[in-house]
């Protein structure tokens, strides 16, 4: 990747802020340690925390000298670290001081090299390591969709795929309202990383970094935002539920633009934002992971319209269109495309695609289909093309703008002595929107559960926890002997959960 | 409504939000001033119960200026909103 224009960081919690010269001096010295260490062009980069400006600058570093970084959530537990390095065949990992040993013990014993940006990056001359001419084809990425428990999915961008996504949005959005951004989203997946966090930055923007989802500063984001004087932030509908109802407006006007994504936005919210943040510049943005994340949303003329459940609005440098098929069964190079305001099946085309998923070809064979994208998703378009999403078949649970995938702890659960059958599933949460139920059939009823618990704490990141667990005597399946997630939920919600808080008080 | 009293009602509330393998809340045994998050006992969204709590239950408008978040972190600091804006 050529060099480009960087712009400042700043941190706001402790007040580090490094200005494009500082970044420099920063970016040379952990260039020199990457060097020191053997680090070759394809090597893969772990980069084990996030939301510091120590995260942006190793992951420069890394890409300057030709490696290939994969950011990992800070809340997995060592074994998901251990299973996505171990898929990812990375050489290296990047912790920090608040990295636990555990962690670290499991990338050693992987044989991984492991550096300290805490420690092994301070201090020293600022040695320039030599940096490497880099094919654009070469990959950049690799950002874990799911599969931490079992099989990673590990969706693969290249240099092409995010410049081809940064100049499309900067064609679409422009640069100016995006001069101060703050980050608030964690940095490990596409929403915060590739278009909350590097669009801007890579583009000379200043990147203002908060701890993701933290209450205490959601309570005063109007404070943050005078502040720091932020122009943008990207966020998930349920960051608003907590801030609307606690935190006072931003009172200066720097505020001109805010994007949601990553779960549904209802017009009420919406509404709702625009009204808190006194700027009409409110975007429901969709994105999806494979396409580099933001990929449409609402802007032009519809950025003043009324605001609607669903409404999505125009692409950000993509072709969208919607036919009754899902993937294996057409695509739109050969389906019609449904007519105005009826449903069907989205999918896109756009040069920032994936280069597809790590090591799995065939994954990406089934969504991948003569240049276009299944998403999963279903929508239609109104008569003026705009997109609008009304559902989707793919599994996931949307936990306040967080993926987790069912099959992720049923793998964890399955591989536990005393479970017969799982099958987890997305329950209501008046927090997250959604949240994980899990259908169990035990092997001796209650009996083993508060062990089936401690099995999952110590292998599932703490979100990925259920919250509501239903003992069952069989899990619900079709007539074809498949298992419909939705009807185990509704089956399940026909009985009571278990009281689990009280059996793990009673086991304790 | 005394200062024990709004927390034996707090209290009684923390028990329907807790987390699932938080410890037993008992009236007598929580520290005051000890971090319902940090501590393990509520999950941080949580918080946004709580918020609905006290907007409920003591009529407390958290966007009025001079409310300091810092204070949802802890069951002296929640009580003390409580009597602020019993008093105010």
């Amino acid at each position: 990747m050529s060099r480009c224009t960087l712009g400042s960081l700043i941190e706001v919690e402790g007040g580090l802020e490094w200005d494009p010269d500082e970044i420099e001096r920063q970016l040379a010295r952990r260039r020199a340690h990457f060097a020191a260490a053997d680090l070759q062009p394809g090597d893969r980069v772990l980069i084990a925390f996030g939301n510091r400006a120590a995260f942006f600058v190793e992951l420069l570093a890394a890409w300057r000298l030709g490696a290939c970084v994969i950011p990992v959530d800070t809340r997995s537990t060592p074994f998901e670290v251990e299973t996505l390095a171990r898929a990812a065949q990375a050489r290296f990992a990047v912790v920090d001081a608040h990295t636990g040993a555990d962690k670290r013990e499991v990338l050693n014993d992987l044989g991984l090299t492991v550096l300290d940006t805490d420690s092994s990056c301070q201090g020293g001359e600022a040695i320039d390591a030599h940096e490497r001419g880099l094919p654009l084809e070469a990959d950049a990425l690799i950002l874990f969709t799911s599969g931490s428990t079992g099989e990673p999915k590990g969706v693969v961008h290249t240099h092409r795929s995010l410049l081809a996504k940064w100049t499309t949005l900067k064609r679409h959005l422009g640069l100016v309202p995006y001069r101060r951004t703050l980050c608030a989203l964690p940095t490990h997946f596409g929403h915060g990383l590739i278009c909350n966090c590097l669009f801007p930055w890579l583009a000379g923007q200043d990147l203002v970094i908060a701890p993701p989802f933290r209450p205490e500063l959601l309570m005063r984001l109007g404070d943050v935002i005078d502040q720091h004087r932020i122009t943008f932030l990207s966020s998930v509908p349920s960051m608003w539920k907590l801030a609307l109802r606690t935190s006072s407006p931003p009172k200066r006007g720097t505020l001109e633009r805010i994007h949601v994504g990553s779960a549904p936005l209802s017009a009420k919210v919406w509404d709702d934002i625009r009204a808190w943040s006194g700027t009409h510049e409110v975007y429901n943005a969709y994105g999806i992971t494979e396409t580099g994340s933001w990929i449409a949303g609402t802007t032009g003329e519809d950025a003043d319209a009324e605001t609607r459940d669903g409404h999505i609005g125009e692409p950000w440098g993509a072709e969208i269109r919607v036919i009754p098929t899902r993937a294996g069964a057409g695509t739109p190079n050969t389906e019609e495309e449904c007519a105005p305001g009826t449903p069907g099946h989205v999918w896109l085309r756009t040069p920032a695609l994936m280069r597809g998923y790590f090591g799995r070809d065939d994954l990406t064979a089934a969504v991948v289909h003569d240049g276009w994208f299944a998403t999963g998703d279903i929508g239609f378009k109104d008569e003026r093309g705009r997109l609008h999403l009304c559902g989707r078949e793919r599994e996931e649970i949307n936990k306040g703008g967080m993926k987790i995938y069912p099959g992720d702890v049923d793998a964890v659960a399955e591989r536990h002595a005393s479970v017969r059958e799982v099958c987890t599933f997305a329950v209501e949460d008046a927090n997250y929107g959604q949240n994980v139920g899990i259908a169990l059939v035990m092997e001796r009823g209650e009996a083993e559960l508060a062990d089936l618990y401690a099995w999952l704490k110590q292998h599932l990141a703490e979100p990925k926890l259920p919250v509501r667990w239903y003992l069952v005597d069989e899990i619900p399946r079709t007539s074809r002997g498949k298992i419909n997630r939705e009807t185990v939920r509704a089956t399940c919600e026909l009985g009571e959960p278990v009281n689990l808080a009280a059996l793990l008080r009673r086991a304790s | 409504m005394s200062r024990d009293a709004h927390k034996a009602d707090l209290i009684r509330f923390l028990r329907t939000i807790q987390r699932l393998d938080a410890p037993a809340l008992e009236d007598g045994a929580l520290d005051e001033h000890t971090s319902l998050v940090d501590s393990g006992l509520i999950d941080s969204l949580a918080v946004i119960q709580i918020v609905s709590y006290l907007e409920e239950a003591h009529g407390i408008d958290f966007r009025t200026a001079g409310l300091d978040p810092e204070n949802l972190r802890t069951v002296a600091g929640i009580l003390d909103l409580i009597q602020l804006r019993r008093a105010g």
